[in-house]
């Protein structure tokens, strides 16, 4: 089917560039590093200060690396004016969205399951029992940030004050997505049973939901004319 | 002769300027239409509109009897244009580009395809190259491949010439002759006229928002186009 095989396309595209620039992977990298390597010098390392403080840092660390990451995610296509090739092309445009979409849900996670060691090692954090909830979290939640920031990196990457106009437009609707993942992270760490915070994931997965439908949606009107 | 393109009165301003007013134009299939002007006449414009890249501001268009409003989907499936952007990846070689630019439209070519439409435009050796060491007569060059392999209906080529030397230049015509001999229409826009007459079929003349059509003969023989 053309619409799948325009979303494989993209995504190897994609893959495949950034496998050979690293760009984008390592600037999300070394600034999340940066921030870890802040904190950890910020507060006391005693353990209930880290359960208290751990779920805002880990979704500081997130939220920055997304910005840094999802606003070049565009970059590339208009460099050699690419996304005039695309308004051209005769195929759903909402396809070219979901591509990168999820090219860069890969790169969001790919960072994250990096950085999660990294928050063992600075802040002694246990989190070999929480393992799975704490990676289902990083999901849902990655998927509304990626939503989200793929959408208004298409739409910010023509304007000149893109670099300023793009986390002004994420910030404020991600602001769900990051009271749901840390709500949900500060379960997850406590060791709370999941019954206690699944509602936190579900609210994640309802927004997840909604975001990627109404920028599937939306796209189609940004890139055609 | 089918009508590949047909402009109707399109106008097109920008803000309060003017680029194009009321164009005209019918171009047959197997036919290469030239069109002169001075920069900023709208020669880019009208190509833009034709290939759904800029609303008009007035007046419509059909490609291949298609309105290009309405069906624009299936107008996009019968044009292909070289512009002014390569519409490459750099970090992608010449080979990946064209998988790419032509596997996203739903058809994956061979091999020995792509070998060919790169050899044919004189840059098969620089398969495996990445796009960003290319020069910019070699990713003009690897736009008229990716044409090949594309095989549009309507060729819409703004400054064909632009960054190639003389041989890629000739092959720039040969590949011009072998469109419109497949029944392809090609529109190009050039400020080559010696060049431009070995292909085209018919000349206009877009200057102060209007075209005037001329033959090859008052191009080539007229002291000023404009």
């Amino acid at each position: 089917m053309p619409f799948f095989k325009v979303i494989r396309w993209i995504i190897w595209k994609d893959l495949l560039s950034e496998y050979r620039n690293r760009e984008n992977i390592s600037s999300m990298f070394f600034f999340a590093l940066n921030v870890i390597f802040i904190f950890s010098f910020s507060f006391s390392l005693d353990p209930d200060t880290i359960k208290e403080i751990m779920p805002g840092v880990i979704w500081v660390a997130f939220g920055f690396t997304a910005i840094i990451g999802l606003g070049k995610s565009f970059l590339v296509e208009v460099n050699n004016d690419c996304m005039e090739y695309f308004q051209t092309l005769p195929i759903p445009k909402g396809a070219i969205y979901l591509g990168k979409f999820l090219g860069n849900f890969f790169f969001m996670m790919s960072v994250e399951i990096v950085l999660y060691p990294l928050f063992i090692l600075f802040f002694n954090l246990n989190i070999s029992e929480n393992l799975i909830p704490l990676f289902l979290i990083s999901i849902v939640a990655t998927v509304g940030l990626s939503a989200l920031g793929t959408l208004f990196s298409a739409l910010t990457v023509q304007i000149r004050a893109r670099e300023v106009m793009f986390p002004i437009l994420l910030l404020p609707l991600s602001v769900p997505i990051f009271i749901g993942a840390v709500e949900a992270t500060r379960g997850a760490l406590s060791g709370d049973p999941l019954s206690l915070y699944q509602h936190w994931i579900e609210l994640l997965a309802v927004f997840d939901i909604i975001f990627v439908v109404v920028s599937f949606w939306v796209f189609e009107f940004i890139l055609d004319y | 002769m089918a009508v590949a393109i047909h402009g109707i009165t399109l106008s097109k301003s920008f803000r309060h300027f003017q680029v194009l007013k009321e164009i005209s134009v019918k171009i047959d299939a197997g036919e290469c239409y030239a069109l002169f002007g001075p920069n900023g006449a709208g020669k880019t414009t009208l190509l833009r509109i034709f290939a759904t890249l800029h609303r008009p501001s007035a007046g419509r268009f059909e490609i291949m009897g298609l309105d290009g409003k309405q069906d624009r989907v299936k107008v996009r499936e019968a044009i292909y244009l070289i512009g002014h952007g390569s519409y490459l990846y750099d970090d992608l070689s010449v080979k990946e580009n064209i998988q790419f630019a032509i596997g996203i439209r739903g058809w994956n070519p061979s091999d020995l395809e792509i070998k060919k439409a790169l050899d044919q435009v004189g840059i098969g050796r620089f398969a495996h190259l990445r796009s960003r060491y290319l020069s910019a007569g070699m990713k003009k060059r690897l736009s008229i491949a990716k044409a090949l392999l594309i095989r549009p209906k309507v060729l819409l080529l703004d400054e064909g010439y632009a960054s190639l030397d003389e041989r890629g230049t000739a092959m720039m015509n040969d590949c011009i002759r072998g469109f419109t001999q497949q029944g392809a229409a090609v529109l190009m826009t050039s400020h080559e006229r010696a060049k431009t007459a070995e292909v085209a079929h018919r000349v206009g003349v877009l200057n102060r928002s209007a075209l005037t059509e001329i033959t090859v003969k008052e191009m080539l023989e007229a002291d000023a186009l404009f």
